[in-house]
Formats: C-alpha cells, sequence, structure tokens
C-alpha cells in the first residue's frame, strides 16, 4: 500500500462507525437509526472531503501510470475523466452524488490503466521474444494473464457496483427525505 | 532436474511434464549432459528471475489501484449509510422503506 495515498485514521474510524451502526440498524436495535442519522451527518463532510483529496491524487498517479509518461496523454485522460466525472455526476450533485460520480471515474481508470499495461506486456514480450526460451515466453505470459485478468474482473466488477450504487442513491433520494449535508468539496485536477 | 548417482556414476534427469503426470527424462553422463544441465539451469534461474519481475511489477499495480480501492470501500459504506439512515432497510439485497420512519 502506498503510504502517501492512504486515507488517514480518523476517517477509517468513521467508516468502521458507520458500518457498525447500519449492522445495529439492520438488526433493529432501537435508537440506533438516530445514532446511524447523526453519525451520517457528522462524517459525510469529512469523509467526503478527504476521499475527494485521496482520490484526486489517485487520479493522477493512474493517469500517469496508462500515458507511460507521455504527458500529452496524461493531459487528455486527465480531461477525459474530470469531463466523465462531471457529467457523471450532473447539475447541482449532493456531496455523496460527487463521490460516487468520482468513484465511478476512478474506477474507469483503473480499467484503462489495467488494459494498458495488459497491452504493454504483449507488445514487450514480442519485442524481446527472439531471444527468449519459449517455454519461459509462454509460462510468463500464463502467470501474468492470469494475474491481469483477476484484476481486471474486480476493476470492472467495482466499476459496476459504483455505477449501480450511485442509481441507487438517486432513485432513492428521490423517494425519501435527503440527510442535510453542508459542505465544500475542494476537488482537484490531477493532483 | 538432478543429476543422480547410479553405480557410483552420476546422470543426468529432467523432469517433463505429460499431460498432467510428470516423467522422467533420461539425458545420460558426459560432456553432452553436463551441456544439457547447464542449459535447463539456464532457463531455470531465468524464469524465476522473469517470475520475481512480474510479481514485482504486480506488487506496483496494486499498490496504484489501492487508493482507488480504499475510496470505493468509503463510497460504499457512505451511500449504505446514508440509505439506511434515510429510512430504508435491506431486503433480499434490495432497499425497502420502513415503515414509520
Amino acid at each position: 500500500m502506498n503510504g502517501a495515498l492512504e486515507l488517514p485514521g480518523d476517517v477509517k474510524d468513521r467508516i468502521r462507525e458507520l458500518q457498525e451502526l447500519e449492522k445495529r440498524v439492520e438488526a433493529g436495535e432501537e435508537g440506533a437509526r438516530r445514532e446511524l442519522r447523526r453519525a451520517v451527518r457528522e462524517s459525510t463532510p469529512m469523509v467526503i472531503a478527504r476521499c475527494a483529496d485521496v482520490s484526486g491524487k489517485s487520479r493522477g498517479m493512474l493517469s500517469e501510470a496508462v500515458s507511460g509518461g507521455r504527458p500529452l496523454i496524461k493531459e487528455a485522460l486527465e480531461a477525459k475523466a474530470e469531463a466523465m466525472r462531471s457529467e457523471i455526476a450532473g447539475e447541482d450533485p449532493t456531496p455523496l452524488e460527487l463521490l460516487l460520480a468520482e468513484d465511478i471515474t476512478n474506477q474507469w481508470l483503473v480499467q484503462e490503466m489495467l488494459g494498458a499495461f495488459y497491452a504493454g506486456q504483449f507488445q514487450r514480450r514480442e519485442h524481446k521474444g527472439e531471444s527468449e526460451h519459449k517455454g519461459a515466453t509462454i509460462s510468463g505470459i500464463a502467470f501474468l494473464l492470469k494475474f491481469l485478468l483477476k484484476m481486471q474482473e474486480s476493476a470492472h466488477r467495482r466499476y459496476l457496483a459504483a455505477i449501480r450504487e450511485l442509481a441507487r442513491v438517486r432513485k432513492l433520494q428521490a423517494g425519501a427525505p435527503a440527510v442535510q449535508v453542508n459542505t465544500q468539496v475542494n476537488i482537484l485536477g490531477s493532483g | 532436474m538432478a543429476w543422480e548417482e547410479r553405480g557410483g556414476r552420476l546422470y543426468y534427469y529432467r523432469s517433463v511434464r505429460d499431460g498432467e503426470r510428470v516423467k522422467k527424462e533420461y539425458l545420460g553422463r558426459g560432456e553432452l549432459a553436463e551441456t544439457i544441465a547447464h542449459a535447463d539451469e539456464t532457463i531455470r534461474r531465468h524464469r524465476e528471475e522473469r517470475r520475481a519481475q512480474e510479481m514485482a511489477e504486480g506488487e506496483i499495480l496494486e499498490d496504484l489501484v489501492a487508493p482507488a480501492l480504499e475510496v470505493r470501500e468509503a463510497a460504499r459504506v457512505l451511500a449504505r449509510a446514508s440509505i439506511v439512515a434515510a429510512g430504508y432497510h435491506r431486503h433480499r439485497g434490495e432497499y425497502r422503506r420502513e415503515r414509520g420512519a
């Protein structure tokens, strides 16, 4: 794990607290929903702000990895990710919608990065292939393929889950009084 | 791949996969066997180096993905908590409005 790009400990604690409270509400504990409402109200601005910070920097790192150090491609990717994020968030998004839009964009970028890495590996192998022992090349590709395919599958699942989550939040927000959250989120272009 | 002693002499054998079975292939002794053994050893070392390099690349990829995973988890928890706080409960994977919530 990249130590510099982790959510801070207090944010992780809040997330754990929300998870616990949600479980207590689901278990039918009296008063737990009221407590959860309070926790959501208090935690949301801080969690979203920190996530936006980590997310912006993460997007920068992923774009850099996809571009392979070519500044024009990095810039184009960042612009596309930004356009995607604001289009998904829509007009006047709630902070939660903004976070989910950000999440969807990140997951898309992760897929792009894995795809670029995958293609790059094959290109590199083709280039070096002649001087290598055939057996070693085949076993190397099998190992890498397995690993990358697994990562790509997980990334795709997460991408779809993030889209579903945003759709669900929007659908349910339309039918319920939303939890009032006032927060200012400063989104960095790429970190 | 190994040298095996038979009657005080060393003979070179190599393991070869045949479908699900692994067979031992006899390559004899002497200069030719030594050359083959040396080549096998070079290939084995090359594979190990490649595997180590790929594992290191895999770790770099995991590090790159890790922050996005953390944000994913936070977003997931916050979304679910907000939905439940707003008076819904999960029923067979779907959210339903709680009565009187």
